[in-house]
């Protein structure tokens, strides 16, 4: 066998033919069910995550809880391959409104360490579902009207960004 | 369970996906047809052209894939704009302004309504602008979907639907 060979298929071929189905298949399901690499585009979620920055998004993080307030999840469109990155702050049944920029969820003032600016948003208030959160960026520097942000529904939810 | 039986187990396993895999990428010719001419409308919709007359005519040809009286519904806040003639006029009016953008389709998906005469589109159409100071691209995301009709042989837009996904 010449050293060519041996580089690329082993002193035993058919065990590295086993390995790289092997690692084939784990990848397959690692990242194609459980883990989702994710890349970061805009500035909604900044000063937490900044454009371009890559992620990953654990889809079996909510397979036997529900998600938090304070999580930051991925929100499917029409599909899985463009998400909103989004920070939960209120859960279902909750009523949640902003005034003067400033997040009430039940009348209750709601203490957000991961905001560095904030604009004056105002929101009136609004009732959750059993079925929605309310999700937001990071970012409230920004116009309301610049930003994506409201009610999600559930089904919506792929999963929470681990890091 | 000897090696030669583990190597057969791995490599039906495989099969086994890889069939699952094109088995769940399989569609009709009516639903790549469909997919086609959406992809063939974001293909000229990011060819932009910016001078006098050909600005009106790269308006008609991304017309000429709408139905004549179609109706765009882009949700709160805007009116819908009803009839292919009023939305050439648009895109021949805005034909500088988006000649900024690009425009990116993403996970389409087209389900034939019984009959096989219309067709119902889910897709993101993402609007990238890049910002000339910092080099950087952002990205406006958004959920729409279609009606699309079979109009003597070519399938047309009839309904531009714009979903809030976050309400």
């Amino acid at each position: 066998m010449t050293l060519t060979r041996r580089i690329v298929f082993g002193r035993n071929p058919r065990r590295t033919l086993v390995r790289v189905l092997v690692l084939a298949v784990i990848s397959f399901v690692t990242f194609g069910w459980v883990l989702i690499p994710v890349r970061a585009e805009g500035i909604s979620m900044q000063p937490t995550f900044a454009s371009g920055s890559l992620h990953f998004v654990s889809r079996v993080a909510y397979r036997y809880r529900r998600p938090f307030r304070g999580d930051v999840i991925a929100i499917k469109l029409a599909g899985p391959h463009v998400l909103y990155v989004k920070r939960i702050i209120a859960l279902p049944g909750e009523r949640i409104a902003f005034i003067k920029g400033q997040v009430f969820v039940n009348g209750a003032a709601l203490a957000e360490p991961y905001v560095r600016d904030r604009r004056l948003w105002d929101v009136p208030e609004v009732q959750l579902t059993a079925r929605e959160y309310f999700v937001v960026g990071d970012n409230r520097g920004m116009r309301a009207s610049d930003h994506d942000f409201g009610r999600v529904d559930v089904s919506r939810i792929i999963g929470k960004l681990l890091f | 369970m000897n090696r030669r039986h583990a190597t057969r187990g791995l490599l039906a396993l495989a099969l086994v996906a890889v069939a699952y895999v094109v088995w769940r990428g399989r569609e009709g010719d009516d639903e790549r047809a469909v997919g086609a001419r959406i992809e063939a409308l974001r293909n000229d919709i990011n060819t932009s052209t910016s001078d006098g007359l050909g600005a009106v005519a790269h308006a008609t040809q991304i017309g000429s894939y709408f139905t004549e009286n179609m109706v765009i519904e882009l949700g709160e806040g805007t009116s819908p704009i009803h009839g292919r003639d009023t939305l050439i006029g648009i895109a021949a009016r805005l034909q500088t302004r988006t000649a900024a953008f690009r425009l990116e389709l993403d996970d389409v998906s087209v389900e034939m309504v019984p009959g096989g005469r219309a067709a119902d589109v889910l897709l993101t159409a993402s609007f990238v602008r890049r910002v000339a100071s910092t080099g950087e691209e952002s990205r406006d995301a958004r959920e729409f979907s279609l009606v699309c009709e079979k109009d003597a042989g070519t399938w047309r837009i009839a309904r531009v639907t714009a979903i809030d996904t976050l309400r």
